[in-house]
């Protein structure tokens, strides 16, 4: 868990806990302290929100800082707009954890450039699946509403979020902590010496939260016990699921190809991959060749190759967000198996993705001697390798 | 375990040390097994992880990825780098359950002809015990 850098800040809640938030980020906006908040807004249908860049407080009454869905990976959005470069004016983005983490992720692989960004994240109680919020909103928002009073992601929230357990205090500028103190306030955290400095320089009157602050955090400690639980659970099932060539067949059989997943995937940004590229593309005779060998082949071919493929390209920076799972139209748990395999290969290199620890990228470093076993260990290696046997 | 079954493993071998190690096993006329399909690439780092997934897929029983010993690397980190990335799929591999022994990296020199003609027969001998890739008869891919 990070740690709270400088003093929290403590809004009152008594009108719930969307309206302080508005509240503070307009004086934020009126003070001059930043030019302009990423924000999501409802999209004119009602049943779907968009991240929208605005500098007019006035519309902050429509904006919603606790969507129950999450169409677009905020990721996306930071990226959009300082891919180029980072822009004169300082932007707050509030998003959820994992949006934040895939930002940061995003930035090590140069896509985003926090150096003018405010990161501001809350407590996560979850997302609804996206279908399930377009098909019936009303009760969606209702799910949403008992899902976020109780922290916990119930039924309906997003599978990867009922297993997420960088629901809180991730890596962050600023963070708006409501779990287990919603009656008696809401802390607004620190989480750098650029957040604290911001809240410093709004000089917010209000009595410190040392006093909510351990309340908070052991909310926070004990939901974060029950994910836990519940990931080891889900790993265990997904590590049998997918167990062998024919378990990662079963799992992917109905794949249809579309890369959706992909798409969705707020890390998978190369503008050339090699999926979809020429090089990908077979010859007729190639094909031709594995049909004769193998009794047939199914076409278009490369399905397993795809998902395989992206798990060995992507999952070192892989957040868990679950978007892959959201974007698939045939419903398989794209996310579950992402998330496993990323548990795994991020672990061998002792790699937290969406950290802002100062590691690096996993395969942008190594050091001289590591990872004994990958290869085999010889005693005639020596320099020069001058052995004769 | 069928006699008759031969392996076919294809080989990334680098054009500094593990190709020329290779070569030198032929010039000094080491015998070495014919399983060992021999693929040149300009750094062992050249070899993106979707060339090993692309090898076993289609039908590797084995796939080899020789390179420099580390320290050694014609373009001074490249080997280092190589080391890195097939952790990661040996990883992939591992928590997918499919068979990570099929994978396998050595670090052979240019001067090393016997040391390629060993790691040649050895390895064919392990998968030869293994048995042939599961993935060779299946037409869903």
């Amino acid at each position: 868990m990070t740690e709270t850098t400088g003093i929290p800040v403590v809004l009152k809640t008594d009108n719930g806990v969307e309206t302080p938030v508005r509240e503070f980020l307009g004086q934020m906006l009126d003070s001059g302290a930043v030019d302009a908040l990423i924000m999501p807004l409802k999209v004119p249908s009602g049943d779907s929100f968009a991240w929208i860049l605005l500098n007019d407080a006035g519309m902050l009454d429509d904006a919603v800082p606790f969507p129950a869905v999450m169409p677009v990976q905020g990721a996306r959005a930071l990226r959009s707009l300082t891919r180029k470069e980072k822009g004169d004016l300082t932007v707050l983005a509030l998003m959820r954890p994992c949006e934040i983490r895939a930002g940061i992720e995003l930035s090590k692989l140069g896509q985003v450039n926090t150096d003018n960004l405010i990161l501001a994240t809350y407590d996560c109680p979850g997302a609804i699946p996206l279908q399930d919020y377009v098909n019936d909103p009303e009760s969606s928002e209702a799910s949403f509403k008992e899902m976020f009073t109780t922290g916990e992601p119930g039924e309906n929230a997003k599978p990867a979020c009922r297993t997420c357990v960088n629901f809180s205090a991730v890596d962050s500028d600023l963070h708006f902590g409501f779990l287990g103190i919603s009656d008696e306030g809401m802390l607004v955290i620190p989480g750098s010496t650029r957040g604290a400095e911001l809240l410093q320089k709004m000089d917010i009157q209000s009595e410190t939260g040392d006093k909510l602050l351990p309340l908070w955090k052991s909310e926070v400690e004990s939901i974060l016990k029950k994910r836990t639980a519940a990931r080891d659970i889900a790993f265990k099932k997904t590590e049998s699921d997918i167990k062998g060539f024919s378990g990662m067949l079963n799992v992917f059989s109905n794949c249809i190809g579309c890369h959706n997943c992909q798409s969705a995937c707020p890390i998978c940004y190369c503008r050339l991959c090699y999926f979809g590229s020429e090089a990908s593309r077979s010859n007729p005779e190639a094909l031709m060749n594995q049909a004769i060998k193998r009794g047939g082949i199914s076409l278009p071919p490369e399905r397993i190759m795809f998902h395989t493929g992206r798990l060995a390209h992507m999952s070192l920076s892989c957040v868990s967000c679950g978007q892959c799972s959201d974007a698939c139209p045939v419903s398989i748990p794209v996310a579950d198996v992402f998330s496993f395999v990323a548990e795994q290969t991020q672990s061998t290199f002792e790699y937290k993705a969406g950290r802002n620890d100062g590691k690096p990228l996993p395969l942008r470093d190594f050091k001289k001697s590591e990872l004994p076993g990958v290869h085999e260990l010889v005693k005639d290696a020596e320099p020069g390798g001058a052995s004769h046997e | 375990m069928n006699k008759e079954f031969k392996p076919r493993i294809t080989s990334f071998l680098c054009k500094w040390c593990s190709y020329t190690g290779a070569d030198l096993a032929g010039t000094s006329r080491l015998q070495y097994s014919t399983s060992i399909i021999p693929l040149q690439v300009m750094c062992s780092s050249r070899v993106d992880p979707v060339f090993l997934l692309k090898a076993y897929l289609s039908g590797s029983d084995g796939v080899l990825l020789g390179g420099c010993h580390p320290g050694d690397c014609h373009y001074e980190t490249g080997n280092y780098h190589t080391r890195r990335r097939f952790a990661l799929v040996k990883e992939v591999f591992e928590s997918l359950g499919l068979e990570s022994e099929r994978l396998k990296l050595s670090w052979i020199s240019a001067s090393e002809g016997p040391k390629f003609a060993r790691v040649a027969n050895e390895y064919t001998e392990e998968i030869r015990k293994l048995g042939e890739n599961p993935t060779r008869k299946s037409i869903f891919l």
